[in-house]
């Protein structure tokens, strides 16, 4: 009897070892959002009609039940918008935000989140973890947009392109709010 | 042994059942909660802006963990490749008995191709490939598989376009002992580089990278 429940044991740790020494799915999922819309599948299917401009990767928090702004995520503090690595924007081509120039390339993405607006930042130090050791000298730009209700509650931090007159705009909506931050090119 | 587990599993049910209704019955017995803090959405209710995919994206660095050692400032060179690919799950089925089939295209994740990131030119089986993004996917055989690189990047998964096959490598594959719900591709590291791991269900193959000497 002893030796069954020392073997038990044995079976159990060794398990839970093994399923350590690889990776578990991440409660917060990463996903990718490409302007044009969908542009992996339109490319596979021929159907592109405008070339590509951007993806965005970033991870999915859920809201779980929690306050999300102003609770969560505190006002006034620079928030990682997203979760566990930082959120990274790819662009193929040179655009404008808020009447400023960034170039091609890879670069990071901040918010500090207030009640009416959100300041978004652009940065410069890529392949990192969340903003805990954000540097603001490594900052591009920021920009300033307004806070928008969302129709319903969204459970999962989400991050869109949407077409515009004069380029796109990237939509982010979590918890009952959204901002919409335009690009132009 | 069988008896045993039976138990442990039975007595566990056991414990847990009356925690659970008790838990309940607290409930119905508290006044409303505020609604406006405490919102409670199905986690699978629909996005209206873009949906929570079944097979979530993930991302491995090489050095593994990159981005915590960058935060943590206790790496101070580049990351020397990373891949970012979707995880789907076995969910009941076998991998060659249900899901793929042996000869054919597999597209080494699910959604978005797997695209890997060289940050810095490598060597793999004496051919050599430049820093860039490619496109990873298999084409699997019963003892061997054949990860091809490609070059349509930005590409969905599904229909690889061989057109744009850069270089293939054929390696081993090879039985674990234990099972793996969902696909995983990892960086290890080896004496003269990593291999890329990649492992699903019972099977587990190794593409050795061979980072050159600066």
């Amino acid at each position: 009897m002893k030796r069954s429940i020392l073997c038990l044991a044995a079976i159990f740790i060794s398990a839970v070892l093994y399923a350590q020494s690889l990776p578990p799915v991440d409660k917060s999922p990463m996903d990718m959002s490409y302007y044009p819309n969908n542009y992996p599948v339109l490319k596979i299917q021929d159907k592109l009609t405008e070339p590509l401009v951007a993806r965005v990767i970033y991870s999915r928090p859920q809201k779980a039940g929690r306050a999300i702004f102003g609770g969560l995520v505190k006002y006034g503090e620079v928030w990682r918008f997203g979760a566990n690595e930082a959120t990274e924007i790819d662009l193929y081509k040179n655009v404008k935000i808020g009447g400023k120039k960034l170039k091609a390339g890879r670069y990071t993405l901040y918010a500090i989140v207030n009640e009416n607006t959100w300041t978004i930042i652009v940065n410069k130090e890529t392949d990192t973890w969340g903003s805990f050791k954000y540097d603001a000298k490594k900052d591009l730009l920021r920009t300033q947009v307004p806070v928008q209700k969302t129709d319903g509650p969204v459970e999962s931090l989400s991050m869109v392109f949407e077409k515009t007159a004069t380029g796109m705009n990237l939509v982010v909506a979590w918890d009952t709010v959204k901002v919409t931050i335009p690009f132009n090119f | 042994m069988k008896t045993i587990s039976f138990w442990l599993i039975f007595s566990l049910i056991l414990g847990l059942a009356p925690a659970c209704s008790n838990k309940e019955n607290k409930e119905e017995k508290k006044p409303t909660p505020d609604t406006t803090t405490r919102i409670n959405i199905p986690v699978n209710s629909i996005n209206p802006y873009t949906i929570v995919d079944i097979s979530p994206m993930d991302i491995s660095y090489f050095p593994a963990d990159y981005p915590i050692l960058k935060m943590e400032k206790t790496i101070s060179t580049l990351p020397l490749a990373r891949i970012v690919y979707s995880r789907p799950h076995l969910q009941g089925r076998r991998l060659f008995q249900n899901l793929l089939k042996y000869d054919e295209p597999w597209r080494l994740g699910a959604n978005e191709s797997t695209e890997l990131e060289l940050y810095t030119d490598v060597s793999i089986q004496d051919k050599k490939i430049k820093a860039g993004r490619y496109v990873l996917y298999c084409i699997p055989h019963a003892d061997t598989w054949t990860v091809v690189f490609n070059t349509n990047t930005d590409s969905w998964g599904l229909h690889p376009d061989p057109t744009k096959d850069l270089t293939s490598f054929t390696i081993p594959v090879k039985q674990t002992t234990n099972r793996l719900e969902y696909f995983t591709m990892v960086f290890e590291n080896t004496a003269t580089g990593t291999d890329i791991v990649m492992a699903w269900d019972n099977l587990e193959a190794r593409l050795p990278i061979i980072f050159p000497v600066k």
